[in-house]
């Protein structure tokens, strides 16, 4: 059976849109922060620790009154909103530029990209991205390092997004200060 | 049912029919064709050619505030406090903030045609450069400013120095004055701009 050209035009462009409109409609429902964190497991070949090794190694986490170190204590997570993963002494090799096209792609969806700086000296990456929540806001916070990475996910007020888009690099910093911090008291 | 043998599934002549193809072949092509044009007349600068420097600078800064973020930003900066109130007046009819910054360890690390591409795009139709504007910074400053008219569309400065490379673009009405009070926040670069009595010129 012959197919006329038009259809094929027609379920060609039929065929565009699903495939535009599929992967949006994955990472929307999606968790992101699991995804990143997988995402980071896979392209490095590493693994994270969650807060409860932390727990069980007799540190906890702190969430109130959070000291920073070199700085006034600034609390900026609304409470119980932290997650976290941390992956300590693993290596980080991998090309940057392809890890950072990835994270872009995967979250371009659903999150808005602030600030990212990254270093080819250190190997050092920095991302904050930010979406809406309501009234208020949700913000993913990814460290990565020679040996170390930590990935954050906060919910800020309006007040304290403010701060973040007035000083995206030290508020951002704070923001996983605030959520690795150890209260050793 | 008709098979592929039988002739008669499709008259000869009728099969191709290249005219229906046309309507909507062209309805696409009117489409495509808006947006570039919506393109070309936008301020944002294309930066994403640069992108390849990542890989050798030891300091690559990536900031993007975009129409969604201009729009938060609107909401969450206070009336009451002072210097929110004053990035909030300055971010009014802002589009979008992006900045980019490379900065190397060596000198020779980006190359005149990595910068061409950005100069290129700012010799396009409304863009001027803006004559008599200094810079605190070592290197080499440039400003343009994109018109609609009278009405100043964007703006991108272009600091070039041997291990440095930034490029920050606001779209929407902006003008130096406003950069001025926008340096150091955001996310924005200081890049100490020293303005001349204003001149224009191409």
């Amino acid at each position: 059976m012959r197919t006329s050209p038009y259809k094929i035009f027609i379920a060609l462009i039929v065929l565009l849109f699903v495939a535009i409109s599929v992967p949006i409609a994955v990472h929307a429902k999606g968790d992101d922060f699991n995804s990143v964190v997988k995402m980071i497991e896979q392209f490095y070949g590493v693994k994270h620790e969650g807060i409860p090794f932390l727990a069980k190694a007799g540190m906890k986490v702190a969430t109130t009154a959070a000291r920073i170190k070199g700085g006034e204590a600034r609390r900026l997570a609304e409470a119980g909103s932290i997650r976290l993963a941390v992956f300590e002494n693993q290596d980080f090799d991998g090309d940057f530029t392809k890890f950072r096209t990835s994270l872009n792609e995967a979250l371009n969806t659903t999150w808005i990209p602030l600030i990212q700086t990254l270093s080819a000296s250190t190997e050092e990456q920095n991302y904050i991205f930010l979406r809406e929540a309501g009234d208020k806001f949700n913000v993913l916070v990814i460290t990565i390092g020679e040996r170390e990475a930590t990935v954050v996910q906060v919910t800020l007020s309006r007040k304290n997004l403010a701060l973040l888009m007035k000083d995206p690099e030290g508020t951002g910093k704070s923001i996983t200060q605030e959520a690795t911090i150890i209260d050793q008291e | 049912m008709k098979t592929l043998t039988e002739p008669s599934a499709v008259a000869p002549g009728k099969s191709a029919k290249p005219s229906t193809l046309i309507t909507p072949l062209l309805a696409l092509l009117l489409v495509l064709s808006a947006a570039l044009v919506t393109k070309a007349q936008d301020s944002r600068i294309q930066l994403s050619s640069l992108d390849h420097l990542a890989a050798k600078a030891s300091q690559t800064v990536d900031v993007n505030i975009d129409e969604r973020l201009v729009r938060i930003a609107a909401k969450v900066f206070s009336e009451k406090d002072a210097d929110e109130k004053k990035i909030k007046d300055l971010l009014t009819g802002v589009k979008g903030i992006y900045v980019k910054s490379f900065e190397f360890e060596t000198d020779g690390q980006y190359s005149s045609a990595d910068v061409e591409l950005i100069r290129s795009q700012l010799r396009g139709p409304g863009w001027s450069r803006l004559v008599g504007v200094n810079s605190k910074k070592d290197g080499q400053v440039e400003v343009y400013l994109l018109f609609h008219g009278e009405q100043v569309g964007g703006l991108a400065v272009l600091h070039t120095d041997d291990r440095e490379l930034t490029i920050v673009n606001i779209v929407g009405p902006v003008d130096l004055d406003k950069l001025a009070d926008l340096e150091g926040q955001l996310g924005i670069p200081d890049l100490e701009i020293e303005r001349k009595p204003k001149t224009k010129s191409n």
